[in-house]
């Protein structure tokens, strides 16, 4: 007895829509960043899926890849965060438009 | 000692390299060494000649192999000296005026703060100019050609710091380049013709006898092509307009390059090859129209100037015309003639007349001069000895070449020739008293104070004058006299052809003119008694303003050259700004203002990129999802 695929999918593209909102309305980096996991981990969902239903390991691998990706992003990431708020004493993302023409 | 004749040329360039590199070590050494050099290749110079004038006559033509220089498949060309009279009568004149000059340069170039690069120039002047003459070969002789030119540049621009030098050395050099153009064709022309360029097998292939060897139409392209590059280095008309401004150069470069030497290289290479010239109809007619035509107008110009060394250039220029007159009438010999002895009395009056600047500090207007005879009783003499060479009084030299040549006219040219010439004569005579009554005779107009020059530059005019002296009773006393029977294996025999009037009555005519001459100038210049001042001034200003501009032909070429020719190059120049710069320029401010609209996309706002990113990513899906 096995959940359909389609539950997968559908599960996957709510929280990917969910990141999505998340990441065009909030303003808060932080905040911003947990969206975007929430978007990456989506797709990871879906990935391993589609990689049952195949009975093929290839997009398990490819979730794994996506994970350390991730994890040395969220570093890069939460690095910029630290030293923007530091500077700034704030993390909207609206406030730091000074690389523009 | 013929063999020797390589170190003719190699003495005076050791000369140059040493003096060009420790110029400013040697200080005055300089000028004593670069004279040394120049009197040793005269020594060799008249060695060579004893050892040539001991051969037969007929015998009298040697090659003297140094290297090969240029060996293609088809094409040789080796650097071969030819000593032969004629050759031998040129290096004599270059070496002998030139080492006068050299000397005379030290003391008139004293204190120059270039004076090592000055005999560096003048040593390599003649170093080139024994090259033009003792060259076998026509590309040789243009090497030498080339390479006097340009020390005629240099020389002439010696002093760039002024304006005036520094244009005139760039008009002579420009103005040349035309007639050098031209000869350049010529040459290889020949070689086209002939397959070689050494003057053995040219001008002993070229001659009547071998006339179906070139038709006439290419021998008179080949000769009148040459002549054009005799025209530009000559000064004749109409590529003569360089050599009055050339004066802008130190005087003693003007007695050897503008005087005695280079200029005369044009009569040269027409009697050098005089082969070519026969072998076409028309070609020396026209060298004999040149040479008329320029004596006449030079002749009238000369009388215009007030510039002492302007009067010198003209002169220079009638007299060369004198000697293209002779060539056209294959009277060579009297051709060289004219230009040994010329040599000697215009170098002389170029010295002289740079003691009188020298005396005056460096005032060269006849209108400020005047009874110089008291204050530089040397130089007085000495300019008038040359002034009445050139006159053509007996005994001095210049009335035995010149009478020579006006003779010949009257044999074999008819009487309007033989008038013009009478004529060109008479202005000869007229504009050098003029020049000697202004400068000498009379009151003293200068301003300051005159007085005589050094000994180093006394001794050289007085050697000179004696050559202006002798020279000619020396080298033709006889109309088949010494030199013309010397050259007699290089030119032919001189023609005694019958007709026109006896030696002396010529001989009596011409002496009648010269002193008339000198008699009208001396009315009008001389006796005080006339005021000139006044007359051109007033009703003869307009006939004074016609000779002093030199008949208005620089500024006719002003009109046809050079001003078509600036408003041609402003015209590029517009369009060059406009066009070609304004295409990159506009491409420039296109690109630019392309990217300053898209510039504005980039917002520095996080979420509008994340928007695009979804709208693209969006955008990229249905675009698969329509095409799947």
């Amino acid at each position: 007895m096995s959940t359909p695929i389609a539950s997968f999918v559908v599960l996957s593209g709510i929280l990917f829509a969910i990141g999505t909102a998340g990441v065009l309305v909030r303003r808060n980096a932080l905040v911003i960043f947990m969206s975007v996991e929430l978007q990456l981990n989506a797709v990871n969902l879906a990935l391993v899926a589609f990689s049952r239903m195949h009975n093929e390991l290839d997009g398990q691998i490819l979730a794994f890849f996506s994970m350390v990706v991730a994890a040395a992003e969220v570093v890069v990431g939460l690095a910029i965060i630290v030293s923007v708020y530091r500077r700034r004493r704030t993390a909207d993302v609206d406030a730091v438009s000074e690389l523009r023409w | 000692m013929i063999d020797l004749v390589w170190l003719v040329p190699a003495l005076p360039l050791a000369g140059a390299v040493v003096t060009l590199f420790a110029g400013k070590r040697l200080g005055k050494t300089a000028g004593w060494l670069a004279s040394a050099l120049v009197a040793c290749a005269f020594v060799v110079a008249t060695g060579v000649l004893l050892d040539l004038v001991a051969l037969p006559a007929e015998d009298r033509t040697r090659v003297v192999h140094l290297f090969d220089w240029i060996r293609v498949r088809i094409f040789a060309a080796n650097v071969d000296l030819l000593v032969d009279p004629l050759s031998v009568t040129m290096i004599l004149v270059v070496t002998g005026v030139g080492t006068l000059i050299h000397v005379y340069a030290i003391g008139y170039m004293e204190g120059d703060p270039r004076f090592g690069r000055f005999f560096a120039y003048l040593n390599l002047f003649v170093s080139f100019m024994l090259l033009l003459v003792l060259a076998d070969n026509y590309l040789l002789l243009y090497v030498g050609w080339e390479g006097v030119g340009l020390c005629s540049y240099l020389l002439i621009g010696f002093w760039f710091e002024r304006p005036a030098a520094a244009s005139a050395a760039k008009k002579a050099f420009v103005t040349t380049r035309i007639g050098d153009t031209a000869m350049l064709v010529g040459i290889a022309l020949i070689f086209v013709r002939f397959g070689t360029l050494d003057f053995g097998s040219v001008l002993h292939g070229a001659g009547p006898v071998l006339a179906p060897v070139i038709p006439e139409g290419t021998a008179t392209a080949i000769s009148l092509l040459l002549l054009a590059g005799a025209i530009g280095k000559s000064a004749q008309v109409p590529l003569h307009v360089w050599l009055p401004d050339a004066m802008e150069g130190p005087t003693p470069v003007s007695a050897l390059i503008h005087a005695a030497t280079m200029v005369t290289a044009g009569v040269y290479l027409v009697v050098r090859s005089h082969v070519l010239f026969e072998a076409s109809e028309v070609a020396l007619v026209v060298v004999l129209i040149v040479g008329l035509v320029t004596a006449l107008y030079a002749g009238i110009s000369a009388i215009g100037q007030d510039d002492i060394k302007r009067v010198l250039a003209y002169s220079t220029i009638s007299q060369v015309g004198f000697m293209f007159f002779a060539a056209g009438m294959k009277a060579y010999a009297a051709a060289i003639f004219l230009l040994v002895t010329h040599a000697f009395y215009k170098a002389l009056m170029f010295l002289s007349a740079g003691a009188v600047m020298h005396g005056l500090a460096d005032e060269a207007d006849l209108k400020r001069m005047g009874g110089l005879r008291r204050a530089m009783p040397v130089t007085a003499t000495a300019f008038s000895i040359g002034a009445l060479a050139l006159a053509g009084v007996p005994p001095f030299a210049g009335f035995f070449s010149k009478d020579q040549i006006v003779a010949e006219a009257s044999r074999s040219q008819g009487v309007g020739v033989w008038a013009l010439a009478l004529v060109a004569a008479f202005l000869s005579a007229l504009y050098i008293a003029r020049l000697v009554f202004l400068a000498f005779a009379g009151e003293r107009r200068s301003a300051t104070e005159p007085h005589e020059s050094p000994p180093v530059m006394i001794v050289p005019l007085g050697l000179l004058a004696v050559g202006a002296a002798l020279s000619g009773a020396a080298l033709g006393l006889t109309v088949d006299g010494g030199l013309a029977r010397f050259l007699e294996p290089v030119v032919g025999a001189v023609l005694g052809a019958p007709g026109g009037l006896s030696e002396a009555a010529l001989a009596i005519v011409s002496v009648v003119l010269a002193l008339s001459a000198v008699a009208f100038a001396w009315i009008v210049w001389g006796s005080g008694k006339v005021d000139w001042l006044a007359l051109r001034a007033g009703p003869w200003n307009s006939l004074q303003r016609f000779m002093n501009r030199g008949m208005y032909v620089d500024d006719a070429y002003a009109a046809v050259v050079e001003k078509p020719g600036k408003a041609a190059g402003r015209g590029l120049r517009t369009f060059d700004e406009r066009v070609l710069d304004g295409a990159v320029n506009g491409l420039g401010a296109l690109v630019r203002s392309l990217a300053a609209a898209g510039r504005r996309i980039q917002t520095g706002v996080v979420r509008s990129y994340a928007a695009a990113f979804l709208l693209g990513a969006v955008a990229i899906l249905v675009y698969v999802g329509v095409r799947l």
